[in-house]
């Protein structure tokens, strides 16, 4: 199976640069025919019987995390707002 | 022997006892740190300060007559993907590099609660990624038994820290076999514990239906203390399981009386090293010797283990991992033009090349006609291979296999080969992929003077009778040589 290298990293959002390019595009080629070896199994895939989900109790959260904390680690702050480009013209 | 060369049972005693105080322990890690750290890399942050400040505290709770548990005072190092609230949980990635979680991690408030003293977070494989510390962002770890070699990985720094004596137990967390792989190459012992056992509630998710944390020590018992720290249900972890626990430590037993042991013929094939293949049956003849019982049994889809771990854990971290996009938290692309420009850019500049090829090939699988061809089939034979092991324990009580084909190889010997790299998980990763628990004990030491381990793997939550066979065969083998740094 040969792999879209450029279509699979923009998915990805990943940018691989030119000089890297021929070294990735290798290399991944590599993992994805080794992992092709797996046989063909007839069965479907179905979700665990013994396995069952459950909900977890409905409660009010506790935790107290002032907007101070949450935002503490935000490359960029301003006025109490993260701030990204603008993605709207 | 000076206090950071000795287990975890044996310190947990004497603080009992006020043969030594916290404070002490604490100072004599430390120095050892200093000592050692420069030529071993365990740490990606020290907690020199509060380490000595909770030491204090324990100290004096004592004093005051509080009954404390086991682990009140004894020192340990944290993987680096384990939040802990206000400490930098890096990760070892340029993505997280400056990132300090808001909140602890539960098995982070479980240990603040057994009185457990941080010295700092370890170094580990980027995001957990890789199997020698090799792709951490900040620097290799080194071996402790031949610091021209790789600790192992991805949680080679919890590995080496306890095999040089830089912290007395550590926490990892193994995905495909983190904790197991550099426990023997490093001479300690480590545990995988039941998917479900531990909370992984702020554990940095890599791949969430394999991820689980667990302990690393010098001994089964070190190891069994820690387990029972730090087990159990929890509410903040829909994949927690709702069950009892015993106290693993209390429940150790040394007899190798009826436990039968299998030996899968598949794990011993070519690919296996000639003198780890003897170390491991030399283990499991001592155990026959003293009454346990041995059998060859076959688990015919170990061959698909890796392909399938492969699968499974990319697409999962693909999925994971797309939330560092440079906005919440974490690394921002200083120069960019618009959202997706910021993103990429982000993206490419805060991640390492191991943990791209994963995303990539996770998001290949899942990506649009090619599902049905790799993750649906993964996900089949996952199912295969569990029921496979679940045949397998309707005869024996553990199997053992070698931890890993080889003894540790040497720094840069495998990095600008990604598929050497990932074999070395051969042995390790079908237990993730069925969920269950396993351990790796050292059984010896090659020609070279380097670790093998001895894996045992269990049920699912049978992890007292697998502690107590590691704890058996500690027994019989007698000391294990300490690295000599």
């Amino acid at each position: 199976m040969n792999i879209d290298i450029r279509h699979i990293a923009k998915l990805a959002r990943l940018r691989i640069e030119d000089d890297q390019f021929e070294k990735f595009e290798k290399e991944m080629q590599n993992i994805v025919d080794m992992v092709e070896n797996l046989p063909d199994i007839d069965e479907e895939l179905a979700l665990d019987e013994n396995d069952p989900m459950t909900l977890r109790e409905d409660c009010a959260v506790t935790d107290k995390y002032t907007r101070q904390e949450l935002m503490a680690n935000a490359p960029q702050v301003k006025a109490g707002c993260l701030v990204v480009p603008k993605t709207v013209e | 022997m000076e206090l950071y060369g000795k287990n975890a049972a044996e310190l947990s005693a004497m603080l009992k006892n006020r043969e030594i105080s916290s404070v002490e322990l604490t100072e004599s890690v430390f120095r050892r740190i200093d000592e050692t750290e420069e030529k071993i890399n365990a740490y990606v942050t020290l907690d020199r300060e509060n380490a000595l400040k909770s030491a204090a505290e324990i100290d004096a709770r004592r004093a005051a007559g509080e009954e404390l548990s086991p682990l009140a005072g004894i020192v340990m190092g944290i993987k680096d993907n384990i939040s802990t609230k206000g400490l930098a949980t890096t990760c070892a990635s340029k993505m997280l590099a400056d990132y300090k979680p808001p909140f602890n991690a539960t098995v982070m408030d479980k240990l603040a609660a057994a009185g457990v003293v941080v010295a700092g977070k370890l170094n580990m494989d980027e995001f957990a990624m890789g199997s020698s510390t090799e792709t951490s962002y900040f620097k290799p770890t080194k071996n402790p038994y031949d610091t021209d070699r790789i600790p192992g990985g991805s949680s080679g720094g919890s590995a080496a820290a306890v095999a040089a004596g830089e912290a007395v137990l550590a926490l990892g967390s193994d995905t495909g076999g983190s904790i197991r792989q550099p426990a023997a190459y490093c001479g300690v012992v480590g545990l995988k514990p039941t998917y479900g056992a531990v909370s992984r509630f702020g554990l940095v998710a890599f791949a969430s239906s394999l991820d689980q944390i667990g302990p690393i020590g010098k001994t089964v018992e070190d190891v069994a203390m820690l387990q029972t720290a730090i087990c159990g249900h929890d509410r903040m972890d829909a994949t927690s399981a709702r069950r009892e626990y015993p106290d693993y430590f209390r429940g150790l037993e040394n007899n190798a009386q009826g436990l039968k042991i299998g030996i899968p013929k598949e794990y011993f094939g070519d690919g296996i090293d000639g003198e780890v293949k003897q170390k491991i049956m030399d283990a499991v003849k001592l155990l026959e010797k003293n009454g346990a019982s041995v059998k060859e049994i076959s688990l015919p889809s170990a061959d698909y283990a890796l392909s399938s771990y492969y699968i499974i854990s990319s697409a999962e971290a693909s999925s994971n991992l797309a939330r560092y996009d440079g906005v919440r938290y974490g690394y921002r692309a200083e120069n960019y033009d618009g959202l997706i420009d910021m993103y990429e850019k982000t993206r490419s500049e805060g991640f390492g090349d191991e943990v791209k090829r994963r995303i990539m090939l996770g998001t290949f699988v899942l990506s649009s006609g090619f599902f049905d061809a790799y993750y649906k089939k993964a996900k089949l034979l996952q199912r295969r291979i569990s029921a496979e092991f679940s045949d397998a324990f309707g005869e024996v009580d553990v199997i053992a296999t070698p931890t890993v084909p080889t003894t540790a190889f040497r720094i840069g010997e495998n990095t600008d080969d990604p598929l050497k790299m990932y074999a070395t998980d051969i042995c390790t990763v079908t237990v993730n992929i069925a969920g269950l628990p396993a351990l790796s004990v050292p059984c010896g030491c090659d020609s070279k003077g380097l670790p093998v381990g001895l894996q045992l793997i269990g049920g699912k939550f049978t992890e007292q009778r697998l502690l107590n066979a590691a704890y058996t065969y500690e027994h019989l083998r007698g000391g294990f040589p300490a690295a000599v740094i």
